[in-house]
């Protein structure tokens, strides 16, 4: 597309319709989520109770030798608590992208001038505005408890952003899934694998006090340099190298993610 | 648009489409030739199976043809695919609304997805929910909606952006009588307008009520297209419908043989073609008696799109009345 091109009044109004198509599609993804709490409440509660659960039972965890200083164990859980909730939360919305195909709702949507992009994008939208609520309400459900985010409304700030972008990562990935297979069931029984992904990375204990396999499968995984982002906003207050990790770090499995979605999604429109 | 209006709203030739390859081969549809003029109301009728959909969905932009070429509305649709989908409105048999959106929530978001300025949003849902009479289940969720209710709604989103052409397949499919007669009254409105509208059923009796014009398919193939009254007379005589004891049955048949041309129709009973009318008739029962069988049951039919489909196909679609 050139600028000239660009420049018509009739690219302007579907440049227009694009951004209002985007918008109506994104909210529509909102409105699920909101509709369908017995869905979207388990994101919402098994971090915290992974939380809960690490603060009790490993309080002491944080004295093991190799242990990074930290407060609390909390603090050390809260990075992992959010990743934790976006991998379940962009579950949700790419298992409602999947139904859509599934269902003909797609369909629906393609049988009308809609951009085909507003149809993805509307999606991961969505998923981005849940991911930072995940982000907000996490942070706003432990600092009771004891939670101190070092860096403050400022690295509160930045947290929301990289949850924003995790989720469009995460959300990207699966909806690429969701894409190829047209099936719910397979987008629901991938969860297992991004548990794994998790599992194997810092979420649950530093790398440091890891060894062998399980050391060099957190030190690969791009999980793990997120999670820590998260982690020393948290624990060590507003460094550069934290605010790099956050966001550059989930926005370049961003890119990553997308063009796999997108192509996915070129894909299956050529393959009609 | 007043160059669209010219041309026919729909026209296909030759459309093909195939699925899959070597000894899975399926012809889905196997050359279709369709000219559907401006303000009709084109009906296309087929078993399940028969490739109705299959012709919509690649009328309507969801499909690619394998070979042959549409035109809809004027534009190509292969080539111009986002001008016909701005200019046809799409009531699709297997496309589910989502049961989360209130039944305004699902107009507003497709005012937006067809362009609509914003101001209109609210006014056009507001306008198409009292058209359907969804006004007072408006701000209900589609999932409590009948099945009723939400071809209704349907049909009200496919009208968002007053299209000229129209596609409904199988709008009726499981419907009771009561909202089938309604959403045909509804159809006909929308004709009465100026739309043209190309429906496809697997009723002869809505194909008989509604449609202008009437293409019978089967098999991938278009068997015969033309007017209901134009095609029933082609098929010419009466049938006369006759039940007589299992036993008796070959015997009634060869009789029947000698009376007329012999008609497909359900088991245990037989058809024959009255060329005379119903004139015929005493004769006819004068011989079976004559023979020693006993009639049990005994019905003279004008023809019907049923008997055209039999002649066409060599069968009788499911749950046609005889």
């Amino acid at each position: 597309m050139t600028a000239s091109v660009l420049a018509t009044p009739e690219a302007a109004e579907r440049r227009q319709s694009f951004v209002a198509q985007t918008a109506a599609m994104s909210q529509r993804a909102v409105l699920a989520l909101w509709r369908q709490p017995a869905i979207v409440i388990p994101s919402l509660v098994f971090p915290l109770f992974f939380a809960a659960l690490g603060a009790s039972a490993f309080a002491r965890a944080i004295e093991l030798p190799g242990f990074p200083p930290v407060r609390s164990f909390l603090d050390f859980a809260l990075a992992g608590t959010i990743v934790q909730g976006i991998l379940f939360g962009s579950l949700t919305g790419a298992t409602a992208l999947a139904t859509d195909i599934e269902n003909g709702f797609f369909d629906r949507l393609l049988a009308s001038p809609t951009s085909r992009l507003s149809i993805l994008l509307g999606r991961l939208a969505g998923g981005m505005v849940y991911g930072a609520f995940q982000t907000a309400f996490f942070i706003a459900v432990l600092v009771p408890f004891g939670l101190v985010v070092e860096a403050g409304i400022v690295g509160i700030a930045v947290m929301l952003i990289g949850g924003v972008l995790t989720a469009l990562a995460v959300g990207a990935l699966m909806s690429a899934m969701a894409i190829r297979t047209g099936s719910s069931e397979a987008v629901q029984g991938s969860f297992p694998l991004l548990f794994i992904l998790l599992f194997f990375s810092s979420a649950f204990f530093p790398r440091e006090t890891m060894t062998g396999v399980y050391a060099r499968f957190a030190d690969l995984n791009p999980m793990s340099y997120l999670i820590e982002g998260f982690r020393d906003l948290t624990v060590d207050g507003l460094t550069a190298s934290a605010v790099a990790r956050t966001l550059l770090i989930s926005a370049g499995l961003a890119v990553v993610t997308m063009a796999i979605a997108l192509r996915s999604l070129r894909r299956k429109l050529r393959a009609r | 648009m007043s160059a669209a209006d010219n041309p026919p709203p729909i026209v296909a030739e030759d459309l093909v489409r195939h699925f899959g390859s070597g000894d899975e081969l399926v012809r889905a549809v196997d050359g279709v030739d369709l000219t559907v003029h401006p303000g009709e109301i084109f009906g296309f009728l087929g078993p399940n199976g028969a490739g109705k959909s299959t012709t919509v969905r690649m009328l309507t932009t969801l499909l690619r043809p394998t070979g042959g070429s549409a035109r809809v509305a004027g534009f190509d649709v292969v080539r111009q695919a986002d001008q016909v989908r701005r200019n046809i409105g799409v009531a699709l048999q297997d496309a589910a609304i989502d049961p989360l959106m209130t039944g305004a929530e699902l107009l507003r978001l497709q005012a937006v997805l067809y362009g609509l300025p914003r101001g209109e949003h609210r006014p056009k849902a507001g306008e198409l929910l009292d058209r359907v009479g969804l006004t007072a289940a408006a701000d209900r969720r589609v999932g409590t909606y009948s099945g009723g209710m939400r071809r209704r709604l349907d049909l009200a989103l496919s009208l968002i952006h007053e299209p000229s052409v129209l596609f409904l397949d199988e709008p009726t499919t499981g419907l009771d009588p009561m909202s089938r007669i309604a959403l045909w009254e509804e159809i006909r409105r929308l004709n009465d307008g100026g739309t043209t509208v190309l429906l496809t059923t697997q009723y002869l009796e809505e194909a008989d009520q509604l449609a202008d014009r009437v293409a019978i398919i089967d098999q991938g193939v278009i068997v015969r297209q033309g007017k209901p009254t134009e095609l029933k007379n082609e098929v010419g005589s009466p049938t006369l419908f006759v039940a007589v004891d299992h036993d008796k049955l070959d015997a009634a048949r060869h009789l029947l043989a000698e009376m007329g041309e012999l008609r497909p129709t359900a088991e245990g009973r037989l058809g024959v073609g009255l060329g005379e009318g119903a004139g015929a008739v005493p004769s006819v029962v004068r011989r079976l008696d004559d023979a020693g069988i006993v009639v049990h049951h005994l019905e003279l039919k004008e023809p019907s799109l049923d008997d055209v489909f039999a002649e066409a196909t060599g069968y009788r679609l499911e749950g046609a009345d005889t």
